[in-house]
């Protein structure tokens, strides 16, 4: 599989409840912090009981990721915060996405995101954000202390998120 | 007195810029410049390095199309080490170029203008974004998403990423293909094509709703520039320089792009940070000239391949010849992602294209090289030069946008002419000056995506710097 795109272990020994699981690491993983999501999908993907997740990594939301959200029942998107204290874990169920369309910003919103998938393929599955609060930005491969030390909690995060709304084999739809 | 509209920040466009307008005391535009506020230096940061790195560190110039700096750094370096790579090495170039292209123009098209086509420039800009255009228009908002996965699917499976691709290297790339990549790129082409061509329908079914825009987004005269093979079919990786005017007649044909410098100058302005280029022999600033879709259009004989061609007669049938309206790039734009997507099924058809041998490799034999290639939005080139060890000592970059900057500009002021009445500001005036500005896809940020919509406030200030008019959202 691509780096940035692959599945946890080996997708013939199913039953890890994490089928039908997306989970989108993203930032820019030469800008300090904002490459948490690069860190946290390399530590995910060797995660077992993660296993028949998919795992990917982006620069950035993009449209196209609707298509993936739309044919998944849980996502879980991993990004820094800067409204959060360093190094603090941030998880939060996005609500259902508003029925309006929301602005179209530089890079689209997880909510906008979710919309998009509901709009155009009908189905949007149940999406959380797991964020922790950043505290360098600067050019550089590597994160701030605060952020290194929070990777296990994101981890962990991940994995009680997926045991309690994962679904084998699960789709939305 | 005088007087100065402020647009702050440009929206849907790639990267951060502003425009300013410049009224007499009549309430007339006499002026309008496009401003590119941020500065990149690439051609400073490289300084120093190992010339091999070289495709690595410029495919980080660009978020958006990062292909595009990694062939035309990798095809400078081949002139460094005086390689060609082998030949399936140079198709495997080509088609992660294509496919980049694809994913490229969809961006452009459908998610940045179609809001606009769909909805008018009078509409609400709440309405203008890609929820409210899935919502009303949801076959093409699907068709932008997929191809835009197909081309970014083929950036991946070729490059080992879909953004800052490695695959690409100097004397080649970096791995053979395997038939089951390529089968899986191939079952891509029909739905690609479809998309497409449900697209272009849609475009000329609405296309005279836009007569007064057509008539007024920077339609004037200049001369169109590109690369060519040798049939005169565009060439999006490698071929010849064209330039014709503004009635189809060569400038110049059959130039190795490797001599640019004898033809095209660079001028700079203090009020922006993209440097201006212009055509040599007509001097500074009547020697302008575009590129991209449109010029690819308007320079080549024939597209090279069946249903690019079939639409590209029915595009002079509509617009002439030698298209001079910027509106039109977004015709020639999906005509342009039709041949991209033809090529690529033809490429990866070729019998050798699974061929081993995709790389020639060489230490520095030259201490300057050129590499010249299509981008999304146009002509790219890369001048590198290095010392006996291979150390990069100068490089120079022109890129696309900067080809068009002139063309923008004027543009702009031709727009701003038609619109801007008075003191008055409005948003589908401002939408209007803005979307002039969409039409040449300009990629200035150079680093990240830059979907959309971004806060925008503009001001109109009277003599005495006092605030006639605030318009924000």
């Amino acid at each position: 599989m691509p780096a940035d795109d692959r599945l946890v272990g080996d997708p013939a020994q199913a039953g890890s409840g994490a089928e039908g699981t997306l989970i989108v690491g993203y930032g820019n993983a030469l800008r300090g912090d904002d490459s948490l999501g690069w860190h946290a999908v390399e530590r995910l993907a060797d995660v077992p009981r993660l296993r028949g997740a998919r795992v990917v990594w982006r620069h950035q939301l993009a449209p196209e990721l609707a298509d993936d959200l739309s044919k998944v029942s849980l996502a879980i998107l991993i990004d820094v915060s800067a409204e959060v204290e360093a190094g603090a874990l941030s998880v939060r169920r996005l609500e259902p996405p508003p029925a309006a369309g929301s602005a179209w910003s530089h890079h689209i919103e997880p909510a906008s995101l979710a919309a998009l998938a509901r709009e155009l393929y009908g189905a949007a599955p149940v999406v959380f954000v797991v964020s922790v609060g950043a505290a360098s930005l600067e050019v550089g491969d590597r994160l701030s202390p605060a952020v290194e030390a929070a990777l296990p909690a994101v981890v962990a995060a991940v994995v009680a998120i997926v045991a309690e709304h994962g679904s084998p084999g699960g789709s939305a739809g | 007195m005088s007087r100065e509209i402020v647009i702050d920040p440009v929206t849907r466009i790639e990267g951060h810029s502003r425009i300013t307008i410049q009224l007499d005391d009549r309430g007339e535009v006499v002026d309008a410049h496009f401003h590119v506020t941020q500065f990149r230096g690439f051609e400073r940061i490289t300084q120093g390095r190992p010339v091999h790195e070289m495709p690595a560190i410029m495919a980080r110039i660009c978020g958006i199309c990062p292909v595009s700096h990694l062939v035309a750094s990798a095809k400078a370096v081949d002139d460094i080490l005086a390689v060609q790579p082998p030949p399936t090495g140079a198709d495997l170039r080509r088609v992660i170029n294509l496919g980049q292209i694809v994913q490229s123009n969809a961006l452009s098209f459908f998610h940045l203008s179609a809001p606009d086509l769909l909805f008018g420039f009078d509409a609400d800009p709440a309405k203008r974004n890609v929820i409210a255009l899935a919502r009303e228009n949801p076959g093409l908002a699907k068709d932008g998403i997929a191809l835009r996965k197909w081309g970014q699917q083929i950036i991946e499976w070729l490059g080992g990423k879909r953004i800052h691709p490695t695959g690409i290297v100097p004397g080649g790339v970096a791995e053979p293909l395997t038939a089951e990549v390529r089968d899986r790129i191939l079952a891509g082409v029909p739905d690609a094509i479809a998309a497409v061509e449900r697209a272009i329908a849609w475009y000329k079914t609405d296309m005279l709703r836009w007569e007064e825009e057509a008539a007024t987004f920077g339609n004037f005269r200049t001369a169109f520039m590109g690369l060519v093979d040798r049939q005169g079919n565009p060439d999006h990786y490698d071929g010849w320089l064209r330039v014709i005017d503004a009635d189809g007649k060569y400038l110049a044909d059959r130039v190795d792009p490797c001599n640019f410098n004898d033809y095209i100058g660079e001028a700079v302005e203090p009020w922006s940070y993209l440097k201006s280029t212009y055509w040599k022999a007509m001097g500074y600033p009547d020697g302008i000239y575009r590129v991209g879709p449109l010029a690819r259009v308007n320079i080549a004989e024939r597209m090279g391949t069946p249903r690019a061609d079939e639409e590209l007669e029915k595009f002079r049938w509509r617009v002439g010849r030698v298209a001079g309206s910027s509106f039109h790039y977004h015709y020639a734009r999906l005509i342009d992602t039709l041949h991209c997507i033809e090529r690529i099924d033809q490429l990866l058809r070729g019998p050798d294209i699974l061929s081993k041998h995709v790389r020639s490799r060489a230490e520095v034999n030259r201490l300057e090289g050129i590499g010249v290639s299509e981008a999304p939005r146009g002509t790219l080139m890369h001048h590198y030069k290095v010392d006996e060890d291979g150390i990069v000592q100068w490089a120079n970059l022109i890129i696309a946008t900067g080809h068009n900057n002139m063309a923008m500009n004027r543009a702009v002021l031709q727009v701003a002419r038609h619109h801007v009445k008075g003191d008055r500001l409005d948003e589908p005036m401002l939408n209007r000056v803005e979307a002039v500005i969409r039409c040449y896809d300009p990629c200035l940020s150079c680093s990240t995506h830059a979907l959309g919509q971004m806060a925008l406030r503009i001001q109109l200030l009277g003599p005495d710097g006092a605030v006639l008019d605030d318009l924000a959202r």
